[in-house]
């Protein structure tokens, strides 16, 4: 039977992912070893040229460590908050449903519209957030978060957490709903506290879901773009510069496409490099 | 486990606050967009409800009206500005029509490669299924930079005919969902059991038919859940939609043209932006069962 084998099947997703994914990779890696003369905008066969630029290259290093920063400080906060709002929404009683529900909203803004949104809040004159930090006394009158370079990561921070948090909510909220009932009835006969019962049940139990939830955030926020470019356009300076950004300002600043590509392959090297050991030390799998 | 009931009231209120706190900057948005001009960029206050509303930015960015016009007769607005530059509705047909084409075509592809991969055995399954999940490890970047040169060079750029720029921005859309689209239809299949197709096979049916006659209709609810999903990721997208085409624009990207020199015109903005997020939030409500699903790739079921 000619339709048993499934080669028809897997024919056009092939194709899709041979000519609009592999083809870009391999001239990707193609043009990370060349060398595009300045002036003559040439392209010249270097193998190491740009692999070496970057090791050199502080702004690489810069940007790793922004976008490491970025990275860990935004998977805590939404596992953490995202664990705490699940716990408290998990009720069956009226109402809560279309609490959960709401917080799934924010997920669907497109990302560049977010970043808008907190920008115009964040604004040192009229912005409602930064006026209510500065009503607090925290912050001195007019003082502008994003324009600020210490300031600046947290007010992205801010929006990449707003938006992306109800994922961890949702995700901790199906992993909540799964566990099963004996546990915590015997645990509650035995009159353990909540702490205890948290720590000692619901996290053990959790910790699969847990990791896939940190896993496909993580592979998302390592190439953060969105609110970096929208909300600081990696500024002040370099303060938020990320590896993405960098590779973006490099390729439309200087159209310098061999250096660019170099970066973004390097970015894919270390997603890819990351995970793996992840998925290994925390045997997960997608 | 019975809470005692000051407890409960306790944590129905923290919960009602909490869902409040995330849902203010949507609130606020709604809000900015039915403000006149003074009530935003007040500077010695933070206007909440004490305005009167407009429907102005609407007007302008969804209608298309000429905002010199209005401003001049309701004393507001800042700037002069041409109309054009604020008249959305090409860029809300141009999103409509990459993500519903990028919806299509992601759909198209997946179902099948889907079917092959839960009903199948075949040498080289686990190292094909790894090969779609890489494509998720993909950061757009490493790949959208060669393509810009490979698009100029085919003409899927640059090119102001109407398959121009949407079927190049479509077909990077369908690659960069096709593993969410590809892996929720397996998991969806995999629900279905294996005797289903084997008992139309041995009644007579082959394989196609008892994929689109018996199978696929099985699987109508899973269908939708992934259409919906990546209908919203191809709306929501703006790192290749920036960067990747001239001739059209879609909505993420066009909002970005209003922050301009003279000021950031913050009225349409949060107009536009309100408008683009209502489809998000009717589709997503509709898919809710699914959602944790689609969102770790078939992994988490509900």
């Amino acid at each position: 039977m000619v339709s048993e084998h499934p080669l028809p099947w897997l024919l056009p997703a092939s194709a899709l992912m041979v000519v609009f994914g592999l083809y870009p990779l391999l001239y990707a890696i193609w043009l990370s070893l060349q060398r595009k003369h300045p002036v003559t905008r040439k392209l010249s066969f270097a193998p190491s040229y740009n692999w070496s630029k970057l090791l050199g290259d502080e702004r690489v290093w810069n940007a790793l460590g922004n976008t490491l920063v970025y990275t860990s400080a935004a998977l805590l906060l939404q596992l953490v908050l995202g664990m705490l709002i699940a716990l408290l929404l998990d009720s069956d009683r009226k109402g809560y449903g279309l609490l959960r529900a709401m917080m799934t909203l924010p997920l669907v803004i497109p990302p560049a519209v977010t970043a808008m949104m907190f920008l115009l809040m964040l604004n040192g004159s009229f912005g409602v957030l930064a006026r209510g930090i500065i009503a607090t006394g925290l912050l001195p009158t007019g003082f502008s978060i994003l324009g600020t370079a210490n300031t600046a990561m947290a007010g992205v921070l801010l929006a990449e957490v707003w938006q992306w948090t109800p994922f961890m909510v949702l995700i901790m909220l199906a992993g909540l709903r799964s566990l099963p009932k004996e546990p915590f009835e015997a645990a509650a006969i035995d009159g353990a506290t909540a702490i205890q019962v948290f720590f000692k049940l619901t996290l053990p139990m959790m910790s699969k879901v847990i990791a896939i939830a940190v896993l496909i955030r993580g592979i998302d926020l390592f190439r953060a773009f969105d609110y970096v470019k929208v909300m600081t356009d990696s500024g002040p300076g370099t303060a938020t510069e990320t590896l993405t950004s960098y590779a973006g300002r490099i390729y439309f600043g200087n159209a310098d496409f061999p250096y660019a590509s170099t970066i973004a392959l390097m970015t894919l090297i270390l997603v890819i490099f990351v995970s793996f050991v992840f998925m290994k030390v925390c045997k997960v799998k997608l | 486990m019975e809470q005692p009931r000051h407890l409960r009231i306790l944590r129905d209120i923290a919960a009602v606050f909490v869902t409040f706190v995330f849902m203010f900057p949507i609130l606020w948005w709604a809000l900015t967009s039915i403000k006149p001009i003074s009530a935003v960029f007040d500077k010695d206050r933070v206007v909440f409800f004490d305005f009167v509303p407009t429907l102005i930015n609407y007007a302008v960015t969804l209608f298309g009206l000429s905002r010199s016009g209005i401003a001049i007769d309701q004393g507001i607005g800042m700037g002069v500005g041409g109309a054009e530059a604020y008249d959305s509705r090409r860029a809300i047909l141009d999103s409509v029509v990459v993500s519903i084409g990028a919806t299509a075509v992601t759909m198209a592809v997946a179902v099948f490669a889907a079917y092959a991969l839960s009903r199948m055995a075949f040498r080289g399954r686990a190292a094909y299924l790894n090969w779609v999940l890489g494509q998720r490890f993909m950061p757009p970047i490493a790949i959208l930079i060669p393509l810009v040169t490979i698009y100029k060079d085919a003409g899927l750029r640059d090119n102001d005919s109407l398959y121009g720029g949407y079927l190049g921005l479509m077909m990077i859309y369908a690659l960069m969902n096709l593993p969410i689209a590809l892996l929720l239809m397996k998991s969806f299949f995999d629900d279905v059991p294996k005797d289903v197709d084997e008992a139309a096979m041995i009644d007579g049916a082959t394989r196609w038919q008892s994929f689109s006659k018996v199978v696929l209709p099985m699987v109508r609810g899973g269908v939708a859940a992934s259409a919906v999903l990546v209908f919203i990721f191809s709306w929501t997208e703006f790192l290749l939609s920036l960067f990747l085409t001239t001739s059209i624009r879609t909505v993420p990207v066009k909002i970005q043209t209003f922050v301009t020199s003279t000021g950031n015109e913050w009225g349409f903005i949060a107009a536009l932006g309100t408008a683009a997020a209502i489809p998000s939030f009717i589709f997503i409500l509709l898919v809710q069962r699914h959602l944790v699903r689609g969102l770790t790739l078939g992994s988490l079921k509900e």
